[in-house]
Parts: C-alpha cells; sequence; structure tokens
C-alpha cells in the first residue's frame, strides 16, 4: 500500500490503514503501509475545526486524547457559531447535540415553535446544552448516562492542522509504516490493466504497489494528472472559489466553538487554537477581488497578525470517481467543499473508513470500486445541500453575491425539504449521511426558516404543561452548563496544554 | 370548525391496523375516523408481525402479554419465506457476534479455512430457537439478546385491533360504505398501485410476496401518516414526503422479493440489488441504502439460500490471533446451544 503525500489526508490514511490492517495487528495477513512525501512541497494544511467523529477514529487507532492535545495546540469544539447568515446582525450555534428532549415522539422544537417569539420563551438554541455551555466558554466531557442532560451532547476539536500531521506521522511510523522522502516524478502504468504499477522518486528508486491513496491535494497528482478520472464541478451551488488565510495571535476567552462570519460575498471563518487564532475569508472571485478579501480578513481580526496571508484557489466539487482502478483519491484531492461545517477530515476519515470495510484480496476489485464511489458520492452529495442550505436560506439582499445565493435555483433534494420544513417543521430524514434531524433544524431555524406552524401532535399537552417544560428545560441547560468547568481551565488542568501555548 | 374526517377502506387485518393506530394517535376531538371492513371475515391463517410490533403495541397502549393471550400470538423468530429452492427462513437477531465492526459471518468464514467449523446458522440464535419448536415465553425471552416479532391468528389479530379502535372512538363500518365527504380516504385493498398520497387519496399499495411485509406495510403506512401530522385540507409537502418514502420502503423490499424468487441470479433486474449482490458475494459487506426494511442477517440468509457465500472474509477479522479466534468459536457455539437448550427444557 503506497500512500503518496504527507499532510494530513496522508498520514491520517497511513496511521488508519496501519492501525488496522498492518502487520503488527494482523500479522502474517497484514499490509506494508509505505508514505512518500516531499519536504519541498508544502501542505495546505486542511481542517483546522473538526467534527466529533474525530474523536472515534483517533480512539480507533489508539491515539492518547491528553497527547493529541498538547501536541497540536488543540482546543475544544462543540459547535460551530454562525453570524450574520440569516440577516446582518443574526448569530446561532450548530451545535454537536441535541435541542431540549422529544416527547411522545414529537421533535422538541414542535414544541418551541408553537410557543416562539413568546415572552421568556427564547431562542432554539437556550434549549441546547453544547450551546449554552459554548456561549458561556465553558466545556465538560459528555456523560455516559443516558439519562442526565450531560449526555446530549458530543465534541470535536480545534487543532493546528500543520500540528496534526506530524503527530499523525508519529503515531503511523511507531506502528510501521515506512517514510520516504521524495519527489515523484515518474509514474509507471500496468501496460494490460492501465492500473499504477510504480512510482519513481527524484533520487532514481522505484516504488512498487498493490494499491496506492492519492493524498496529493488539489493536485491530483495520480487521480487525475496520470489516470485523468475527471471531475464534477459544483460552482454553480457553491460559487465560492477562492480563500486567503492569517493566523493571528490568541484574544482571550479561549472560546470552545468556531466561527463562521457571513461577508459581503463570502464568508470568514475564525478558530481559536491554545497558541493562536486561525483565521480565513472563503470568497468568490466572481464578486470580490483578492484585495478586498483580504482587506475584510485583515479587519476581522481580533489579534496581531503572524505571518502574511496565504491565498489558495479551488474548485467546488469532487472527482468523478473517488476510487479509480487501484487509486483511491482521499483529501483534497477527492474533492473539495468549503469548510463551513468543517467536513474536510470527516471526509478523509469516511474515506478510510470505508477502504478499510472493503479493502481488496487481489486486483478483482470492481465491486468493492463501485460501492466505495456509490458511498462516498453520497456523502459529498449531502454535504454539498448541506453547504447550500447555509447560502439559500437568508433574507440578505444587501450584496450582488447575496442576491445571486437567495435566488439561485437549488437541488431539488433540497428545495423539498425546504417546503416540507416550512409548512410544519418536518424534516425530510434519510439514514445515511452526515447532517441528521438536529443539524438541520439549528441551520433552518438559525437562519429564520421559521414554519409556517407545528406538528398538531403537539396539541396533545396544555399549553400551560408546554410552557412550563419549556421553562424548567431552559433553566436546567442554563444550571447544567453554569456548573461545567472555563474552557480554558479545563485544558489546562488536565495537562492539554501545549508547550507553545 | 370543521371535523376533519379519515375514512379507511381494506380487508379486515389491513384496515384494522391502519384505523387502530389512527384511533390512538390521531383521533381527539374535531376528528373523525371510520373504518370500513371488506369482506366478513378473514380465514384463520397465521399472520406474521415483524420485531418492531412491540413498539407498535406499545404506542398503542395494548399490553403484549394480553394482546397475546387474544390473538392467540406465538414468538417469531424469523420470517419463514416459500422459494422455489424451499422455505427459507430469515432470521431476525444477527449470527454470532459482531467483533470491531466486523459480522460474525466473516470470523467463521476465516475459522472455516482454518478447520471444519459447524453452519453459520448453527451461530444464529434466532434459528436455534425456531428450530427448537417449543412455545417459549416472553419472559424467558426478556434477558436473551433477541429480536422477535409474532405470529397470530389473522381473524383474531383484525378482530381485536377493530374492537380497540372502536373503543378509543373510531367507527367500524361495512366495506360497502359510502365515505361521503372526507378529507382522506386511505385505500388499503390490495393492488398494484405504488404507494401514494395525494389530494384527498392514499393507497398503501402491494401486499408483499411473503410473511411479514403486509403487517410491516401497513404499520410503517400509518405510522408516517400521523409522524407527518399536518392538516388534511393543507398538506401538500406532507403527502409528497409520505409518497416518497413508502416507495422507498418499497423498492427496499422489492429487492428481497426479487433475490429470493429468482431462478437465475445472473439476470437481475434491479440495480441497487445488484448491487447488494456483487459486493456481498465480493467481500461479505452488504451496502445499505436508505429505509432499508430487512436487517443484516436476512440478507446474509437470503444470500446464502440462494447459494451466494462471499469470496473472501473483512481482512480485519485477522485480527483476532487464530488460536484466540478458534476458541472463541467454539465458546458461542456452546452458548448458543446452551441458551437454546434452557428455553426449551424451561
Amino acid at each position: 500500500m503506497v500512500v503518496v503525500g504527507g499532510g494530513t489526508a496522508g498520514w491520517m490514511t497511513a496511521a488508519g490503514l496501519v492501525s488496522m490492517l498492518g502487520v503488527q495487528r494482523l500479522g502474517e495477513a497484514g499490509i506494508e503501509v509505505t508514505l512518500i512525501e516531499s519536504e519541498a512541497i508544502g501542505v495546505v494544511g486542511v481542517g483546522e475545526a473538526t467534527l466529533p467523529h474525530i474523536k472515534q477514529f483517533n480512539d480507533t487507532i489508539g491515539v492518547n486524547e491528553a497527547e493529541f492535545m498538547a501536541a497540536t495546540s488543540a482546543t475544544f469544539k462543540l459547535g460551530i457559531e454562525f453570524v450574520n447568515w440569516g440577516r446582518k446582525g443574526d448569530s446561532y450555534i450548530h451545535p454537536f447535540g441535541e435541542f431540549g428532549l422529544s416527547n411522545d415522539g414529537v421533535a422538541f422544537h414542535q414544541y418551541w415553535r408553537k410557543f416562539a417569539g413568546e415572552p421568556g420563551v427564547g431562542a432554539l438554541d437556550d434549549y441546547s446544552l453544547p450551546v449554552v455551555a459554548a456561549r458561556m466558554g465553558k466545556f465538560q466531557p459528555p456523560s455516559d448516562d443516558p439519562r442526565s442532560v450531560m449526555s446530549t451532547y458530543r465534541y470535536a476539536y480545534q487543532f493546528d492542522a500543520l500540528q496534526y500531521a506530524p503527530f499523525m506521522r508519529g503515531h503511523a511510523e511507531a506502528r510501521g509504516v515506512t517514510r520516504i522522502e521524495g519527489k515523484v516524478i515518474d509514474v509507471a502504468l500496468d501496460p494490460e490493466s492501465g492500473r499504477v504499477a510504480s512510482l519513481k522518486i527524484e533520487n532514481g528508486e522505484v516504488i512498487k504497489g498493490d494499491m496506492f491513496v492519492d493524498c496529493t491535494g488539489f493536485l491530483g497528482l495520480l487521480i487525475e494528472r496520470v489516470l485523468e478520472t475527471g471531475y464534477d464541478d459544483w460552482s454553480n451551488f457553491l460559487p465560492a472559489d477562492r480563500a486567503v488565510a492569517i493566523p493571528c495571535k490568541s484574544a482571550e476567552p479561549l472560546l470552545p466553538y468556531t466561527r463562521a462570519i457571513a461577508e459581503s460575498s463570502g464568508w470568514r471563518w475564525r478558530i481559536p487554537l491554545q497558541h493562536r487564532t486561525g483565521n480565513g475569508h472563503v470568497y468568490s472571485s466572481q464578486f470580490i477581488g483578492d484585495d478586498e478579501a483580504c482587506d475584510t480578513l485583515l479587519k476581522g481580526l481580533d489579534g496581531e497578525p503572524i505571518t502574511e496571508p496565504r491565498f489558495l484557489r479551488f474548485v467546488t466539487g469532487k472527482r468523478r470517481k473517488l476510487w479509480n482502478r487501484n487509486v483511491v483519491a482521499i483529501g483534497l484531492s477527492a474533492g473539495f467543499l468549503e469548510p463551513l461545517e468543517s467536513t474536510s477530515i470527516y471526509l478523509i476519515q469516511e474515506g478510510i473508513t470505508k477502504l478499510l470495510e472493503l479493502f481488496p484480496a487481489d486486483g478483482n476489485d470492481e465491486a468493492e470500486v463501485a460501492e466505495y464511489n456509490r458511498w462516498m458520492d453520497l456523502q459529498f452529495e449531502r454535504i454539498r445541500d448541506f453547504l447550500i442550505l447555509h447560502y439559500n436560506a437568508t433574507e440578505r439582499d444587501d450584496s450582488e453575491f447575496w442576491n445571486y445565493m437567495r435566488t439561485m435555483q437549488v437541488p431539488d433534494s433540497l428545495a423539498e425539504r425546504l417546503a416540507l420544513f416550512s409548512a410544519r417543521g418536518h424534516i425530510s430524514s434519510y439514514d445515511h449521511g452526515l447532517f441528521l434531524l438536529p443539524s438541520w433544524v439549528a441551520v433552518l431555524i438559525g437562519q429564520r426558516v421559521i414554519p409556517d406552524s407545528y406538528d398538531s401532535r403537539v396539541e396533545r399537552q396544555s399549553d400551560a404543561e408546554i410552557t412550563r417544560h419549556l421553562s424548567g428545560l431552559k433553566n436546567h441547560m442554563a444550571q447544567a452548563a453554569s456548573s461545567m468547568e472555563d474552557h480554558a481551565a479545563f485544558l489546562v488542568r488536565n495537562s492539554m496544554m501545549s508547550t507553545a501555548a | 370548525m370543521t371535523a376533519e374526517r379519515i375514512f379507511v377502506v381494506g380487508p379486515p387485518v389491513r384496515a384494522a391496523i391502519f384505523g387502530a393506530y389512527l384511533a390512538a394517535r390521531w383521533l381527539r376531538p374535531g376528528r373523525c375516523l371510520e373504518i370500513a371492513v371488506e369482506g366478513e371475515s378473514e380465514c384463520s391463517s397465521d399472520f406474521l408481525t415483524r420485531p418492531n410490533v412491540h413498539h407498535f403495541h406499545h404506542e398503542l397502549g395494548l399490553p403484549i402479554e394480553q394482546f397475546m393471550r387474544q390473538c392467540g400470538g406465538t414468538l417469531a423468530f424469523s420470517t419463514p419465506v416459500e422459494t422455489a429452492l424451499g422455505v427459507v427462513r430469515l432470521p431476525f437477531t444477527q449470527f454470532g457476534v459482531p467483533r470491531a465492526g466486523v459480522g460474525f459471518h466473516h470470523y467463521l468464514m476465516r475459522a472455516d479455512n482454518l478447520s471444519d467449523q459447524p453452519d453459520l446458522n448453527q451461530f444464529s440464535l434466532s434459528l436455534e430457537l425456531e428450530q427448537a419448536g417449543s412455545d417459549q415465553t416472553l419472559s424467558q425471552l426478556a434477558k436473551l439478546p433477541i429480536e422477535f416479532g409474532l405470529t397470530v391468528n389473522r381473524e383474531a389479530y383484525a378482530k381485536t385491533l377493530l374492537s380497540f379502535a372502536a373503543t378509543n372512538g373510531a367507527k367500524v363500518v361495512h366495506g360497502e360504505a359510502d365515505p361521503g365527504n372526507v378529507d382522506l380516504v386511505v385505500d388499503c385493498r390490495v393492488s398494484d398501485a405504488l404507494p401514494t398520497w395525494s389530494a384527498q387519496a392514499m393507497t398503501t399499495g402491494a401486499v408483499g410476496a411473503f410473511a411479514g411485509i403486509e403487517w410491516h406495510v401497513m404499520s410503517s403506512a400509518v405510522k408516517r401518516l400521523v409522524n407527518l401530522a399536518a392538516p388534511l385540507a393543507d398538506c401538500l409537502p406532507e403527502q409528497a414526503e409520505w409518497t416518497r418514502l413508502a416507495r422507498a420502503e418499497q423498492e427496499r423490499i422489492a429487492d428481497m422479493e426479487e433475490l429470493l424468487m429468482a431462478d437465475d441470479l445472473d439476470v437481475v433486474a434491479r440495480s441497487t440489488l445488484q448491487r447488494k449482490l456483487d459486493v456481498f458475494s465480493a467481500c461479505g459487506r452488504i451496502p445499505i441504502e436508505d429505509y432499508e426494511v430487512f436487517a443484516a442477517p436476512e440478507w446474509i440468509a437470503a444470500f446464502r439460500a440462494q447459494g451466494v457465500n462471499p469470496a473472501r472474509y473483512d481482512r480485519m477479522a485477522d485480527a483476532l490471533p487464530r488460536a484466540e479466534l478458534l476458541s472463541w468459536i467454539a465458546q458461542l457455539k456452546v452458548q448458543i446451544s446452551g441458551l437454546t437448550e434452557q428455553v426449551r427444557t424451561a
């Protein structure tokens, strides 16, 4: 197994493969994993902000959380705050957890909807423990007791991606991954099958493999340059095509959430790490120039810049086949969806997990390839629809960009979802996608898509019962959040602070 | 305000399932429900309900023990399907115990490569209990890791549910009754039409070619209607969603029907089934779609009945050292036999 490229995707893939299928675990049936990377090639350092699934990945491959936190200057993350999305001045948090408690099969937001706007009821956010805790700057790991309100959330990490890859490298090498330094200068294909047979690096060494994982980022060295797989361009739905990034000095307090601030032609991210704050501006070059985009970013910083701004260009979309012949594309070589919902590392992880599940025995892998591609296509498409929702469900009309996004034709599946929710707050369900009911509710209601009415089963309870329940729950959430520890204090007390912080 | 009215029409058991749930979960002041039963009575044949029958009856507030007495119910651990190859049993509970995200059948396949092992069916608590044949009781199964449905007398089941519906405010009438001016007519009759909710009419569609499906389709159709609770005069998005989900469910059932009834698996019409066949025969994994009706053990049993077996096991099954693997499998076999014997002789 040869992994090409040593950024976040490359080292995560190598660590995942060797931990689950390596010789140390499987003995003689284990596979050998080699990773080729060149120090001369920079890494994009994708995905400083993550989703809760990352914890499962780390746990599965045996990563110690405290060591990981310290090594990558990581902070905890309870959700993403969206500022100025529905209207300028709006703010809501998409939490990693539930809103309230469902009752008799009816989702909590239906009860909230009936009384929304009435005195004392407040925002839906007030009924989500991770939101309330995030706003207070608090953190505590969730409880395993399903009866406790403290079990109603999960958490993710915000970490320095440039530190994460070396951390994963250490983990992977300790489990048997062989690292080869060098730049790939030639790729040999098997003349009969057209599969990649070997790679040649600058010093003349030839590396053979049965399978290759392309983690070469936007370049797509194997999947595109060599195999010419093709790319599905989704920029008609998501026209942002550039980003400018710059880290700045940390500002107090250390927040346990990522912030996404809508701007006139895109949005800015703010990711608080232990030793610095990551910032960036994702924008569409059809609507704003690079200089203006950079100015917008710099004006929004809440600390002194640490480096010069760095520009990125991308085309939103995905490869037509993420697994083509004996090459699997993972990371930016597979496709790009803007990091609005911190999905980059999730997609890497999902690619690794699915590859492990379907790992072929020999060259006869047609069924596995087809299934891998179907599954990953589904993941990409469902995330794409969820991202489009953020731009389309808006009242903003203050720029050409927002007028375009607000009035664009969205995919049918999303249009049907919006119609269903707008009527009585029902969420059109699917079983296999990243974003489930609470996520859709968070963004829809957060962006002012308030259903015209509510589920009529709400009427089974008296108004007095519901308002008493709402009031009690809101207080309970506030008390539970108050009882948590300050986020920064938690990191210090648990020896999770890096020496750089 | 005018009362909302639903008129349910169909054969006794189908109309009864739909009507009883509506009576319990939809009917309230300001709403009317009529259940028009076509045909005087149904034959006293067995009627299989799948494991989610427990949740369904819990939602109705019908205690399962009382319900079993009234309907002559016995526990059911699998779906028996008559095929050209004989009766195939689709177990409700997984084979053996999965480890580290890898199904038990992969481990057994690896163990079988090392030394001869019992057939996979012998690691199915469902199939072993079914074969043991005695009438198990609910209390005996309470602590076992097993899913089970109920086999009831069709006629008694229909009568019990219709009586329940009437007690809860529904009006039960003969099938010839004129629905009159209603907001929704639910047609539960067997038909080849696709399940559809449009304007003031809902059709629940076909029965399904084997046991358990009729109950599943009817119970999920009515639950879906109630869960999408909306004023019946103004519910276009909900109608579209109900129809989408019902048709997706029908697609999943059709996959299983084609697999079990196929004479020649080289000529499979359904692409979703073809994908399942290809992936299972390659590596023993089962691709899942949205809204699956059948669980993994049912698919595994159906594939095996058709002679489809994986070409290889999941490589992650190699993680267990050889001796540990063989000892674990032997212990599991003993445990399953012991549990079966314990229940049989209790």
